[in-house]
C-alpha cells in the first residue's frame, strides 16, 4: 500500500459528470494528481491537469504511476482497470457504479495474478485527513487522529467519521470497499492493512445486510486483531432478502443456510467474537473511548 | 430478471444443450396443430417454484384431454402468477435425474459449478450432497471434468454430464447471468442426457449490453406495468412500508441507518428511496438536483406520508445547493397550488443536512414562506426525533 502525498495518481473517465470537481478537490486537499485519461480529449487540461487519449501516454508523460482512480461508465469499468494494469499501475480505486459482476470476476483473477490492489466498484475510495485523499470523500467532516474506519457503505461513513470529529476522534484513515456482491479487495484486507497501520490506535467496522464479508471479519478480528473494535451494521429493519440494486442474487445459495446475509447473522457474529456493536452511529465515539481506556 | 422455461430452453437449443422436442402455446387452439406427438406434457410457463404440486404440470394422450387441460392451466394462478403461455412438450422415460448449476458466488468472488446425482424431486431431500468446483482460473473443461466425478459419474457419463456443464458455463459468460440451473438433467436407460427444465437468472446490471434480452426486459417491464401502480418507483431502489414517515437518503446504507433510526425511535416509515442512483444502467445520467426533486415528488404524492424525512450529506452537491432545490420545489409547490392549497396534502419536511454551509443552507430554508416550513437541522439523532413526534403530533390532531 503505498499512500503518500508524493504517490503519483491518475484519474480513468475524465470526462463524466463531476469528476474535474473531484479531481481539484483531490489536488485542494495535497493529492498529486498527475494526469486525466479521457479517450478522445487528449492534449486538453483540466486547470493544471493534463489530460491524455491513452494511459500509456500519461505513464510516457508522467512517469510510472502508483494509483488510478476510475471514474469510467459501467460497461467500461473493466477495460479501464486492464488498461492500467497493463501499464504497471498496481493500485485501483474504482468509483463507478453499476459494474457487471463477471468483469469483476475477470479483473480479480488478473489483480491477483498481478499483485494489484483494487478498491470498489462503487466505493468512494480512501481519505487520511490531513494528508491525502483518493476518491469523493467530503473533507468536511474529518479530522485527522488515530480512528481507522473500513466500511461496505459511502455516504454512511461520511456520517460516522462526522459524529467522531464531532467529538474529538480524528481519523488516521477512512476507506469504504463498496457494497457489490463481489468487490475487489475485502474487509478483511483491509482490517490487515488498519492493524499493521502505526498511526491506528483503533478501528471502527461498518457493515450492511448481504454476504458474509462481516463474518469473516468478526473470526479474523477475535484471531488476530489486538487493537480494539468497534462495529456498526445498517439495515436491522430493512426487509430481509432485498438485494438493494446491488447484486445480491448471489447471494445465499446451498450450505449457507438460511440466516446468511443477514443482520442478524453478522450480529452474532460479533457477539461471538467480543466485538461491541453501536446502536447508532452517534454511540460510536462513546464505545471507541471506552475501549481505549479499557485498552 | 429470471427467464421462463421456454425461453431458457430457447437458448439451450442454440448452445447444442439437448431438449425435447417442444412448442410454445399462446392459446389453447393453438394445440389443434401440434407438432409433437402424443403423448405431451403441458407445463405453466410462470416465474415461480412449485408448479408441479400447484398444477401447472398436466400430461395430456389427446387433443380434446390437451385443450381441456390448457384451459384449465391458463386459469390457474401460480402464488398469483397467471402463464401468458404454456409449454407443451414431449415426454420423456428417465432412468436417473441430476442437479447442475453455475452460480455467482460472492464470497468465493468466482462462477461456482454445483452438481448432485439426485436432482428433480430428490433435491431437497439431497440439498447437503450437492457437490461444487469454484472456477478460479480461466474456464477449461476440466472443471466441469472435476464437478461430473466429485458427483461420483463413471465411464461415459462423465464425459456426456461435463460437456453440458461445459456449455452451460458458455451461456453463463455470454450471457452475463447469475445463475443457469438445469433441474433435472434426465439420464435415460441408454446413459443419454436430456435438459428438462431449466432456470435462468440474467444479472440485471448486465442487461442494456445484450440487446436481445434488453428487449426482453422492455417487453417484460411493460407487462408488469400495467398490472401494478406502483411503476413511478421502479428505476428507484426503495424500500416501501406503510407508515407515516417517508424517507430520503443519499446512499444505500444511510438510507438503512435512517429506517433503522425511525423505527427504533419508534416511527413507523413509509416508502424509503434512495438518492444515489447506484444502478443507473439505461436511464442516462439523471442530475442529484432532479433525483430529489422526483423523490420529494413521489413522497408528497402519497397521501398517507405525513411527513418526509430527508437525510443527506456529502460534498457533491453542497447543503446550500440542496438547500436551493428544496427550496424551489416547495415554492413551486404552494404556487402551482394557488389558493386550494389548504385543502391538498402537504406533508411537513424534516431535513438533515450537514456540512460547512450548514447554516446557510439552514436559513435559506426556514426563511421561505408560505405555510408548512421545514425544521432543518445538522444533528441526525435531533431530526429523527422530531420526524417521529411531528409524525404522532400530526396522527393525533386527525382523530
Amino acid at each position: 500500500m503505498k499512500l503518500t502525498p508524493e504517490s503519483k495518481v491518475l484519474i480513468q473517465g475524465f470526462e463524466q459528470p463531476l469528476v474535474s470537481n473531484y479531481a481539484q478537490q483531490m489536488k485542494a486537499y495535497g493529492t498529486n494528481v498527475v494526469a486525466g485519461v479521457s479517450s478522445g480529449s487528449g492534449g486538453k487540461k483540466d486547470r493544471d491537469i493534463p489530460i491524455f487519449d491513452l494511459v500509456e501516454q500519461a505513464v510516457t508523460a508522467v512517469g510510472a504511476i502508483d494509483t488510478t482512480i476510475i471514474f469510467t461508465p459501467s460497461y467500461e469499468v473493466l477495460d479501464a482497470a486492464l488498461e492500467a494494469i497493463a501499464f504497471g499501475i498496481r493500485q485501483i480505486i474504482i468509483v463507478s457504479t453499476g459494474v457487471p459482476p463477471l468483469d469483476l470476476v475477470q479483473l480479480v483473477r488478473k489483480a491477483e495474478a498481478c499483485d494489484t490492489l483494487v478498491l470498489g466498484p462503487n466505493s468512494p475510495g480512501i481519505i487520511i485527513p490531513g494528508k491525502i485523499l483518493l476518491g469523493t470523500y467530503p473533507q468536511e467532516y474529518h479530522l485527522p487522529g488515530s480512528i481507522g474506519i473500513v466500511s461496505r457503505s459511502s455516504t454512511l461513513t461520511y456520517e460516522i467519521a462526522r459524529e467522531l470529529t464531532v467529538s474529538g476522534l480524528g481519523q488516521s484513515i477512512c476507506v469504504s470497499i463498496g457494497n457489490d456482491g463481489i468487490t475487489g479487495s475485502s474487509l478483511l484486507q483491509w482490517l490487515q492493512i488498519l492493524d499493521e497501520d502505526e498511526n491506528t490506535d483503533a478501528i471502527v467496522l461498518v457493515g450492511e445486510p448481504g454476504g458474509s464479508s462481516e463474518e469473516t471479519a468478526a473470526r479474523y478480528i477475535a484471531e488476530a486483531i489486538d487493537k480494539p473494535v468497534v462495529a456498526y451494521i445498517a439495515g436491522i429493519h430493512a426487509p430481509v432478502g432485498k438485494n438493494w440494486g446491488h447484486t445480491g442474487a448471489l447471494a445465499a445459495f446451498i450450505g449457507r443456510g438460511m440466516d446468511f446475509g443477514t443482520v442478524q447473522s453478522k450480529l452474532d457474529a460479533f457477539k461471538a467474537a467480543k466485538i461491541p456493536v453501536a446502536e447508532r452511529p452517534s454511540e460510536i465515539p462513546e464505545l471507541i473511548n471506552q475501549a481505549l481506556t479499557k485498552k | 430478471m429470471d427467464l421462463l422455461e421456454y425461453q431458457a430452453k430457447k437458448w439451450f437449443r442454440e448452445i447444442a444443450i439437448p431438449i425435447l422436442p417442444s412448442q410454445k402455446i399462446d392459446h389453447p387452439r393453438d394445440l389443434k396443430t401440434l407438432k409433437v406427438p402424443y403423448p405431451v406434457v403441458l407445463k405453466s410457463q410462470v416465474h415461480t417454484g412449485g408448479r408441479s404440486k400447484a398444477g401447472g404440470v398436466r400430461f395430456v394422450s389427446t387433443t380434446i384431454d390437451a385443450i381441456a387441460a390448457a384451459q384449465n392451466i391458463f386459469n390457474l394462478p401460480i402464488l398469483g402468477e397467471l402463464p401468458e403461455v404454456l409449454l407443451a412438450e414431449a415426454k420423456y422415460e428417465t432412468d436417473r435425474e441430476f442437479y447442475l448449476a453455475v452460480v455467482l458466488d460472492g464470497v468465493a468472488r468466482r462462477p461456482v459449478l454445483l452438481g448432485s446425482p439426485q436432482g428433480g424431486i430428490h433435491l431437497e431431500s439431497a440439498w447437503d450432497k450437492i457437490e461444487c468446483v469454484v472456477v478460479e482460473q480461466e474456464f477449461s473443461p476440466f472443471y466441469a471434468r472435476r464437478l461430473a466425478v466429485k458427483m461420483g459419474l463413471e465411464g461415459a457419463l462423465i464425459q456426456s454430464v461435463s460437456a453440458i456443464i461445459e456449455k452451460m458455463y458458455r451461456l453463463f459468460v455470454e450471457k452475463d447471468l447469475d445463475l443457469l440451473e438445469i433441474n433435472p438433467l434426465g439420464v435415460s436407460a441408454k446413459g443419454e442426457v436430456m435438459a428438462l427444465d431449466g432456470k435462468v437468472t440474467v444479472n440485471d446490471r448486465a442487461i442494456e449490453r445484450h440487446p436481445e434480452i434488453a428487449a426482453m426486459a422492455a417487453k417484460m417491464a411493460s407487462r408488469t406495468n400495467n398490472k401494478e401502480k406502483n411503476g413511478a418507483l421502479s428505476n428507484w431502489d426503495s424500500v416501501e412500508r406503510h407508515g407515516k414517515i417517508g424517507i430520503l437518503a443519499n446512499g444505500t446504507g444511510l438510507l438503512m441507518t435512517t429506517l433503522d433510526l425511525v423505527t427504533n425511535a419508534g416511527g413507523k416509515p413509509a416508502t424509503c428511496l434512495n438518492l444515489t442512483n447506484g444502478f443507473a444502467v439505461g436511464t442516462g445520467f439523471i442530475s442529484f438536483e432532479e433525483r430529489l426533486e422526483q423523490g420529494l415528488q413521489i413522497l408528497t404524492q402519497d397521501k398517507g406520508i405525513q411527513v418526509i424525512m430527508l437525510n443527506l450529506i456529502g460534498s457533491f452537491p453542497t447543503a446550500l445547493e440542496v438547500a436551493d432545490v428544496i427550496a424551489n420545489f416547495l415554492q413551486h409547490r404552494d404556487s402551482s397550488n394557488g389558493t386550494k392549497s389548504r385543502a391538498l396534502h402537504h406533508p411537513r419536511l424534516i431535513i438533515r443536512l450537514a456540512g460547512n454551509d450548514f447554516s446557510a443552507a439552514q436559513r435559506r430554508l426556514i426563511e421561505l414562506d408560505g405555510q408548512n416550513v421545514p425544521i432543518v437541522l445538522e444533528n441526525l439523532d435531533e431530526a429523527v426525533a422530531e420526524a417521529v413526534r411531528l409524525a404522532k403530533s400530526i396522527t393525533a390532531r386527525r382523530l
